[in-house]
């Protein structure tokens, strides 16, 4: 989000979104970052547009009038890991949820700004060329985290993690600057009887932060997104 | 204190109220017993006067006649109640007819054998006539005052109509001014830092392009918050926000809060005293959130630039509080309460951009929660508000399995 890097000049992003004025803005702002983009007003189109021009990105306007979006993200999904953020209004935290589980890559609330849509879609292109080999090392700022080695360190010194701690930690760390659901984490760390249980979260999210963050109440690095889950923060 | 700032008083018109014509006084409208058919009212005096010689025919037996004279003064009594002055003057003369007729020797026919009985007769009249009219009289006294009450009932409701009916009038004319204002100030802003942007975009420097792109964005930032406090405002009232609780950290929300605040606050400092072993507490994170956001900027808001803000939460007794404190102007005395009404700016608001809606919304949050919220100033200068909300249930962190437990997961 600090810097507006140019994007690979072959990068194709398709815009599915009903809004015009959303549509001009977005062409503009991502042509001038050296996207190349291909845009439809119409879901139905958009399903079509993305089977046939396979571009490197989706960005999906949840609430379309002809299809609803999570059947887009679901047909999509049908054949295809490509990266998908969704476009969603304000307050429909719900919605968001629904969206990831659904796979898509991420999301921004409308009205987002340029520089935040940016940084998720280079998190998402980044994750998508990554896909399959992971990395073991994934350093953010002053703090590592070697997967392979289960060691995490901040800037000098080594940090003691129980078990649990390194299993959260390690699972937003392969999804660095991605959002991660709460449900999906609780089926990472905790396996799948685990889900619903969201204070498990809350209690050693606490823990981590006290360990990892300066001010665990304003934390640098292990972001919460309220109603929807967690985030480290990228780069 | 008008609710609205005087720059936005309001033009739209307030209603007049219209006090509907009150009922002509003086005379109270026809009771239901007065407004019965004359005919009936006199048929009933008939009947009462059959019933009473029936009565007396029973009694005869054992009676002397003047005692029975007692039946028929019930009977005008009765007709006097139920019927009214006149009915019971026909009661009175039936009475007297009938009883001479039947019961006074010699019987079955109008002749009087002994003297005594027209003074009996005499009396018998005067006194049915006295009783009948008195009777009557507390009868109409007692409708009157009927009336009377049902009337000043029904001047009140309708006062009390027309001065709420006045209230939303006013409410809704001071929000319509207030929110077309606030939404055309940035507006045109967006609107003239646009337009030079387009129409003078080889002129200007790029310090002066850059500087239009920030007030636009900012601007429109502005009309975003605007317009999501009057979508909270109109969502919590019809009850469409019912909190979803669960167990959460305070620490996490108020610091998603300030992550989200981060380019309000720029430079000020802000303190948070959240307490060490602050449990998980039972609210729903994104409603509270939004309180604590609304706090926190009202506090931004009105205090000057590098005066800090401190955000403080404890466990006091079985209550939350959470307080957010400030080194601005503070509350003038009396304000306390109103603060939290809906559109209501404070004294010391004037000059401030905002219609009165954020922290409307943190007491519609907190009730939400079953709490308060209070305002108070703060000794050396200030204002704290403060959210109360109650702890119920056992805190979740005996819940939580241990590290042991959760080895076995995938």
């Amino acid at each position: 989000m600090n810097e507006i890097g140019r994007a690979n000049p072959s990068a194709s992003v398709l815009l599915i979104e009903d809004e015009a004025p959303i549509r001009k803005f977005l062409r503009a702002a991502l042509e001038g970052q050296g996207y190349a983009i291909v845009e439809t007003a119409t879901g139905q189109d958009g399903i079509t547009q993305a089977a046939t021009r396979v571009p490197d990105l989706v960005l999906l306007d949840l609430g379309l009038p002809d299809v609803d979006g999570f059947e887009i993200l679901r047909r999509i999904r049908e054949w295809s890991a490509l990266p998908v953020i969704v476009l969603t209004a304000r307050g429909q935290d719900g919605d968001k949820v629904r969206a990831l589980d659904a796979g898509a890559d991420d999301y921004v609330t409308k009205p987002f700004s340029m520089p935040e849509l940016l940084a998720r879609m280079r998190v998402a292109l980044r994750h998508r060329a990554r896909a399959g080999d992971d990395d073991p090392v994934i350093e953010v700022g002053r703090l590592r985290i070697d997967l392979a080695g289960r060691r995490v360190t901040l800037g000098d010194d080594e940090i003691q993690l129980t078990p649990i701690e390194f299993r959260l930690l390690g699972a937003l760390a392969r999804h660095a600057g991605r959002v991660l659901t709460r449900d999906a984490l609780l089926r990472e760390v905790w396996g799948p009887a685990a889900v619903g249980q969201h204070h498990y979260l809350r209690v050693y999210m606490a823990q981590l932060r006290r360990k990892i963050e300066t001010d665990s109440a304003r934390p640098e690095f292990l972001l919460t997104e309220l109603g929807v889950g967690y985030r480290l923060r990228d780069g | 204190m008008s609710p609205a700032d005087d720059r936005s008083a309001p033009r739209v018109h307030e209603a007049v109220p219209v006090i509907p014509a009150p009922a002509p006084a003086g005379r109270p409208p026809f009771s239901p017993a007065t407004e019965m058919r004359p005919w009936k009212a006199y048929g009933g005096s008939v009947l009462i006067v059959a019933a009473c010689t029936a009565i007396a025919a029973f009694m005869q037996r054992h009676f002397d006649p003047p005692n029975l004279t007692m039946i028929y003064l019930l009977g005008v009594v009765v007709a006097a109640i139920a019927f009214g002055r006149g009915p019971a003057v026909l009661t009175a003369v039936l009475s007297v007819a009938v009883f001479d007729f039947l019961f006074v020797p010699p019987r079955f026919n109008f002749g009087v054998s002994d003297t005594q009985y027209l003074v009996t007769f005499g009396v018998m009249l005067v006194v049915a006539i006295v009783i009948g009219t008195l009777t009557a009289w507390l009868r109409e006294q007692h409708e009157w005052a009927l009336y009377r009450e049902q009337r000043a009932a029904e001047l009140h409701r309708q006062a009390r109509d027309l001065q709420l009916q006045a209230e939303t009038e006013r409410t809704r004319s001071a929000l319509l001014s207030s929110v077309s204002h606030d939404l055309r100030t940035p507006l045109a802003v967006i609107t003239g830092a646009a337009s030079s942007l387009r129409d003078g975009a080889s002129t200007l420097s790029e310090p002066t392009r850059q500087e239009l792109a920030d007030t636009i964005a900012e601007e429109a930032l502005r009309l975003n918050r605007l317009i999501g406090n009057l979508l909270d405002m109109t969502r919590l009232e019809a009850g469409a926000l019912a909190p979803r609780k669960e167990w959460e950290s305070l620490e996490e929300v108020v610091g998603a809060a300030l992550e989200r605040l981060e380019p309000a606050l720029q430079k000020r400092p802000v303190v948070l005293k959240l307490a060490r072993d602050l449990p998980l507490v039972p609210l729903d994170a994104v409603l509270f959130e939004q309180a604590v956001r609304n706090l926190v900027e009202n506090a931004n808001k009105y205090s000057a630039a590098g005066q800090p803000i401190e955000i403080l939460a404890a466990i006091q007794g079985d209550e939350l509080r959470f307080e957010v404190a400030d080194r601005g102007p503070g509350i003038r005395p009396g304000e306390e309460q109103r603060l939290f009404e809906k559109f209501y700016r404070g004294a010391n608001a004037s000059g401030q951009p905002g219609v009165g809606l954020g922290l409307s919304i943190c007491e519609a949050i907190a009730r939400a929660h079953g709490g308060t919220v209070t305002a108070a100033n703060r000794p050396g200068g200030g204002a704290v508000f403060a959210i109360w909300l109650p702890l119920e249930g056992t805190p979740a962190r005996g819940q939580v399995p241990d590290e042991e437990l959760t080895r076995a997961a995938p």
